[in-house]
């Protein structure tokens, strides 16, 4: 597989405060790279570097495999921060200025709009737009010139539920047609639910990267009871998928090793003449997993 | 030309564009038409003021204090792009940082030409309505003046464009920019010696339109050590190219 980004010690400093620290990362073609991180924790910096809009203190980066360049930023879509346009003009003139910037075919531009449910709205001048509408304008300005990477800051930051499931929706419609997307986002769900790899920052530092399956939900917690829970205890102890269990009140809390699940435990329950009354696989808190992952190595 | 044409897209439906275009428009047409009823040491400036071929230095000394407002109007169009953050959206597009100053400078010969036509329509219509003599060579023999105005339109705004680049803030930038060229830069022509002055950036672009009878007035005072508008185009020329060089160095290097 080709590797479409590739950051190499990259770092920037802002006087005293080290915003990026060192970060090393690849992001493969075809994948949804989530970058996730808390507010402040060098994701917007990051790809500012690798957009060109911020100077790198240190370090390097490639996209395609060579240095930035007019025709590489022509394979990438990206929205920064907030969608930037000029809010006098209308949704459509808006994007005349960025097919010329971006030399795409000014006929793509109803095209785009229509995608981003916007057609109707084509002659509103762009301060008109609630936030979800502009947003959904920065994806189709992104979108413009069929790019084969997006590269997407927070998208929907701020918005309210409907907007949320509006461009996640989007988000999801553009990676199924194939294209490499990196998505920054302080929200786990949203990088769980949406990415394929993901790497967690924090303070400008790489806290641990991969597969989204690897990093985010590793170890799923079960929670059980049975009429008896002393054979229940017994048959723990012996059976070796068992990370560990402890015991509460009325019922037990016990972590399997990876690759196995809640059926493993059932089988082997009722093999022994046990059976549970309540099985329930709870997914550990991301909040707690993340917490977990950045005080690791803290 | 892709850049001009661009950036054509973005000002014709600015109503801040048209807003300050259209005060500067109607100024410029009231000033020079009420001016006629100056009076100089008890007599009226009157008709003498359309004579042509005088009326172009005339014109182009009293156009020259209306840039004022061109290079403010070039300020809220530079400082806009870093308001609305589309400086930014043009680099991550793929524009070249030069290629983003490169765009506003010919906006600012854009601004020029239309300046100095305007100019040159209100001069043929003033003066054909009341100078006295009409010939060919009295109407034509000094309208080299409306090029020194050009030259001297984009310099100004060039300088316009330069603090807009550096400060970023449009209220702040025109601030700069009139401390600049009405109370930094004079006060330094008092301290500094008239041979070193004449070569300072806003002595060397209102040397390009000087006042109307300066001859008369060097003969009853100290001579002026200004240069002539014509040796005043090449200095004038290499600061337009500093200031272009200096608005690319500075959007080059810094984080957008």
């Amino acid at each position: 597989m080709a590797t479409v980004l590739y950051l190499d010690e990259l770092s920037k400093k802002y006087g005293s405060l080290q915003a990026v620290d060192r970060l090393s990362l690849q992001v493969e073609a075809g994948s949804i790279y989530g970058l996730l991180g808390p507010n402040g924790s060098g994701k917007t910096t990051t790809l500012g570097m690798v957009l060109d809009v911020v100077r790198p203190s240190g370090g390097s980066f490639l996209w395609f495999g060579h240095s930035i360049s007019r025709e590489s930023k022509q394979r990438v879509g990206a929205l920064l921060e907030t969608p930037n346009f000029y809010p006098y003009l209308t949704a459509k003139r808006n994007l005349e200025v960025v097919a010329d910037t971006k030399q795409a075919d000014h006929k793509q531009i109803n095209k785009m709009l229509d995608m981003v449910g916007l057609g109707t709205r084509s002659h509103t001048t762009f301060k008109g737009f609630s936030l979800g509408m502009k947003q959904r304008l920065a994806l189709a300005a992104a979108m413009l010139n069929d790019p084969e990477v997006l590269v997407l800051d927070e998208p929907t930051n701020g918005l309210d539920p409907q907007g949320i499931a509006e461009v996640r929706d989007l988000i999801m419609r553009i990676a199924a047609q194939g294209k490499t997307i990196i998505l920054a986002s302080h929200l786990l769900d949203e990088v769980e639910k949406v990415c394929s790899h993901v790497a967690v920052l924090q303070a400008g530092k790489l806290k641990a990267n991969g597969p989204v399956g690897n990093i985010l939900s590793a170890h799923d917690q079960l929670i059980i009871s049975a009429e008896e829970l002393a054979p229940v205890l017994q048959l723990l102890e012996r059976l070796p998928y068992i990370m560990q269990f402890a015991q509460e009140k009325d019922y037990i809390i016990l972590t399997l090793d990876q690759g196995y699940s809640s059926t493993d435990l059932n089988r082997d329950m009722f093999a022994q003449g046990i059976v549970l009354s309540q099985l329930l696989v709870r997914r550990k808190s991301l909040e707690a997993q993340f917490l977990e992952i950045t005080q690791k190595e803290a | 030309m892709n850049l001009l044409r661009t950036e054509f897209r973005k000002i014709l439906p600015y109503r801040t564009f048209w807003v300050i275009l259209g005060i500067y428009v109607l100024l410029l047409l009231l000033v020079l038409y009420v001016s006629r009823n100056v009076t100089i040491s008890g007599q009226s400036l009157g008709n003498s003021l359309y004579e042509f071929p005088g009326l172009w230095g005339r014109f182009t000394y009293i156009a020259y204090f209306f840039n004022l407002l061109l290079g403010i109007l070039v300020i809220v169009l530079v400082t806009d792009e870093y308001s609305f953050r589309t400086i930014r959206q043009q680099v991550i597009d793929g524009r070249s940082r030069a290629e983003v100053v490169l765009a506003k400078f010919y906006v600012v010969l854009g601004l020029s030409v239309f300046s100095t036509v305007f100019l040159l329509v209100l001069g043929l219509f003033f003066g054909l309505f009341f100078s006295s003599s009409k010939s060919f060579s009295a109407v034509l023999g000094q309208i080299d003046h409306l090029s020194y105005f050009f030259v001297q339109s984009v310099g100004y705004m060039a300088l316009a464009m330069f603090f807009a680049f550096l400060i970023r803030k449009s209220g702040l930038a025109i601030i700069a920019f009139l401390a600049w060229s009405k109370i930094v830069e004079p006060i330094l022509h008092l301290q500094l010696d008239d041979s070193i002055d004449k070569y300072m950036p806003m002595k060397v672009f209102s040397s390009l339109t000087p006042t109307p009878g300066q001859e008369i007035i060097d003969q009853l005072t100290t001579p002026t050590m200004a240069l002539t508008p014509a040796w005043a185009v090449l200095p004038a020329l290499g600061y337009i190219a500093l200031l272009l060089l200096g608005a690319i160095l500075l959007v080059r290097f810094k984080d957008l």
